[in-house]
């Protein structure tokens, strides 16, 4: 690997669910992502995938390992030191883009900036209008997302992702609710501005000609990173 | 404008109906208990400035000598209690006592009456009446009584030693109008001839079925009383402190006095019970409207769960979760509550124009009402409060709802 580490784990154990059902999710998984590069990870439905996500964008916590975002170690932060480095650092795109159905794509944009609460709600209205033009929806600003197809609504979300320059984009499944070509363009998108931004993408998919176009691929299996493979090189294991 | 206020008012408007229904309880709790607290203190101020009108905020009666209990041989009854006074009928050293008190800064004016009871006779019809000897003078200054005139002239009464002014009430039950003469009975069993002069009306019913008014020396023959003042009453700049200058009066004079507040305490506590009994029902309706904002933001969190999780993921803390759902109830309290107080002042301005006839404990001709700062203020934090502990519930699980555990689920 090569570049500035955005984004770095190391042997994230995490346990899901209590007594009989408790499952052991992640079993030691370390992984790092460099400014500018695209990871995917790979695995079958249970592997572990979504839970690894939701750590690295400190959605949930790990039982042990360490974990560091923009050379910042997250350890034994509260939840509102959570929050606010989530805020700042992280953009999350969903599979279902999770946007504010009642929002137009421009107050959809606007609502991570509204929690930063850096820019004056004309910057905020301004950032949010080159950033929706810069996924080719500099048209429908003020449409309300419900009113938006599943692939202008997933170019939001990719947009919103943006909103506040975050360091780390984490994508769980971007293009899952997409078809082929839908989900052809905002791959390309997302990679587009991953690497003129120089940003830094992770992203869990279970398509594999998605997977193939990233820079790295890392395959899990029962909670473990099993094998790790560059664009175009593939694993023996997988 | 905070992001958690611009989301709060975004999902506002997204639930139209539900939170209107909700305003329209906070917005009636909050005018009805507005409008019932103006008329029950109506009634009740009526009565009081009626009765300080008539008898004033503070009377001094008899002479009392204190007893000394070191000469007194015990009661085998240990429960007895020991009389630790003992009284003179009338008021000693009227002139020096009234020089005294108007020295006080709270008395505005003083004067001295005579009191008894007598009958008086019209014709067929008689009566017992409350005969108050009077200095016309120093009773002006002292009552609301010129004001109270609603036939003939106070100068008759004041110009004619054996005129008299009746209370309204009484002058219908012995059918005597002005110029009209009564009869009254004196302790000595004859009848003396008085010209009424003038009719009063003070609108408390007790006074004008039993009041007349007579001069001092006339009413002292009458009466054939040794003193020419069996009390004094007195005006207060500030009524509501009359009980510290009863003690300090009883100490300084050593003659019984009483407040208005200790006078009129029966009629008074059925008043203050009322408006509560009618506050604590009222109250009832803004707590219902609580419950229905309950239930409203409840439905609400269970409606936006997904939105939520969104916010936290993208960095919103559990106290802007919570500060979403606690604005929105804000909002229905504060545009609820100024609804509301207009409701309330609409409703006790029109409530003021509607037209009764009571002629009972009072007399009047319309709903009573009283404009008073602090009915607005106290159903203002009533609702406030009510809409807070209704809100609070629905943010507090909102914020603590795992934005991973939604997630999660719809990613499946």
């Amino acid at each position: 690997m090569k570049g500035d580490i955005s984004l770095s784990c190391r042997e994230l154990e995490r346990y899901l669910g209590e007594e009989e059902e408790r499952v052991h999710a992640l079993r030691g998984v370390s992984l790092e992502v460099e400014a500018g590069s695209l990871h995917a990870v790979v695995g079958p439905s249970g592997c572990g995938k979504s839970t690894l996500l939701y750590i690295l964008g400190l959605l949930d916590t790990p039982d042990a390992g360490s974990l560091e975002i923009s050379s910042t170690q997250i350890a034994d932060l509260s939840d509102e030191e959570l929050a606010r480095r989530r805020n700042q650092l992280i953009g999350f795109i969903f599979q279902f883009h999770f946007l504010m159905e009642d929002f137009t794509a421009q107050e959809n944009v606007m609502v991570p900036m509204r929690r930063l609460g850096r820019l004056s709600e004309e910057e905020m209205g301004e950032r949010a209008a080159s950033l929706l033009a810069a996924v080719d929806l500099g048209d429908k600003l003020r449409r309300q997302s419900r009113h938006l197809s599943g692939g202008e609504q997933q170019r939001v979300a990719i947009a919103r992702a943006l909103a506040n320059d975050p360091q780390v984009i984490l994508a769980d499944e971007p293009t899952g609710n997409l078809d082929t070509n839908n989900s052809q363009r905002a791959f390309d998108l997302l990679a587009n501005i991953v690497r003129e931004r120089e940003k830094a993408l992770l992203l869990v998919t279970h398509n594999r000609s998605i997977a193939e176009a990233c820079d790295w691929v890392h395959e899990m299996k029962d909670g473990r990173i099993i094998a790790s493979h560059p664009r175009g090189a593939r694993s023996s294991t997988s | 404008m905070t992001a958690p206020l611009y989301i709060a008012l975004r999902f506002a408007t997204h639930r139209k109906r539900a939170l209107l229904l909700s305003l329209v309880g906070v917005v009636f709790g909050v005018g009805i208990f507005i409008c019932t607290q103006a008329q029950t203190q109506g009634f009740a101020e009526f009565f009081i400035d009626s009765t300080i009108g008539s008898n004033g905020a503070l009377v001094v009666r008899s002479r009392f000598q204190p007893r000394y209990e070191g000469l007194v041989v015990p009661s085998k009854n240990v429960n007895a209690l020991p009389a630790r006074r003992n009284y003179f009928e009338g008021v000693h050293n009227v002139s020096e006592i009234m020089r005294v008190s108007r020295q006080f800064s709270n008395v505005v004016a003083c004067s001295p009456v005579l009191r008894g009871n007598v009958s008086a006779r019209s014709g067929f019809e008689t009566a017992t009446v409350e005969l108050f000897g009077i200095d016309p003078p120093s009773h002006l200054r002292a009552t609301d009584l010129a004001k109270q005139i609603i036939d003939g002239k106070f100068d008759d009464f004041t110009n004619n030693t054996s005129a008299v002014i009746l209370g309204y009430r009484l002058a219908e039950q012995l059918e005597v109008g002005c110029g009209d003469s009564i009869q009254l009975l004196s302790p000595g069993g004859e009848y003396w001839r008085f010209v009424v002069a003038a009719i009063a009306r003070s609108g408390v019913g007790t006074i004008d079925s039993t009041r007349v008014y007579a001069q001092t020396r006339a009413a002292q023959r009458l009466l054939k009383k040794p003193y020419e003042a069996s009390m004094i009453i007195y005006k207060l700049r500030d009524p509501y402190r009359a009980p510290a200058l009863e003690t300090h009066f009883e100490n300084l004079f050593q003659h019984s006095s009483q407040s208005w507040q200790e006078r009129e305490e029966s009629t008074l506590q059925l008043f203050i019970m009322l408006r509560l009994s009618v506050a604590i029902t009222v109250s009832l309706m803004i707590l219902l409207a609580g419950f229905g904002i309950f239930n409203v933001l409840t439905m609400s969190v269970l409606s936006k769960i997904r939105e939520i999780a969104i916010l936290r993921s993208m960095g919103y803390r559990r106290i802007d979760i919570s500060a979403i759902f606690l604005w929105q109830g804000a909002l229905i309290a504060g545009v609820g509550s100024l609804l509301g107080c207009v409701l309330g002042a609409a409703m006790t301005l029109g409530i003021s124009k509607v037209p009764i006839h009571i002629r009972g404990l009072l007399y009047t001709n319309h709903f009573l009402v009283v404009w008073d700062w602090r009915h607005y203020f106290w159903a203002t934090l009533l609702a406030v409060v009510a809409v807070f502990i209704a809100s609070y519930v629905p943010a507090q699980r909102a914020a603590h709802l795992q934005p991973v555990d939604t997630l999660r689920g719809s990613s499946l």
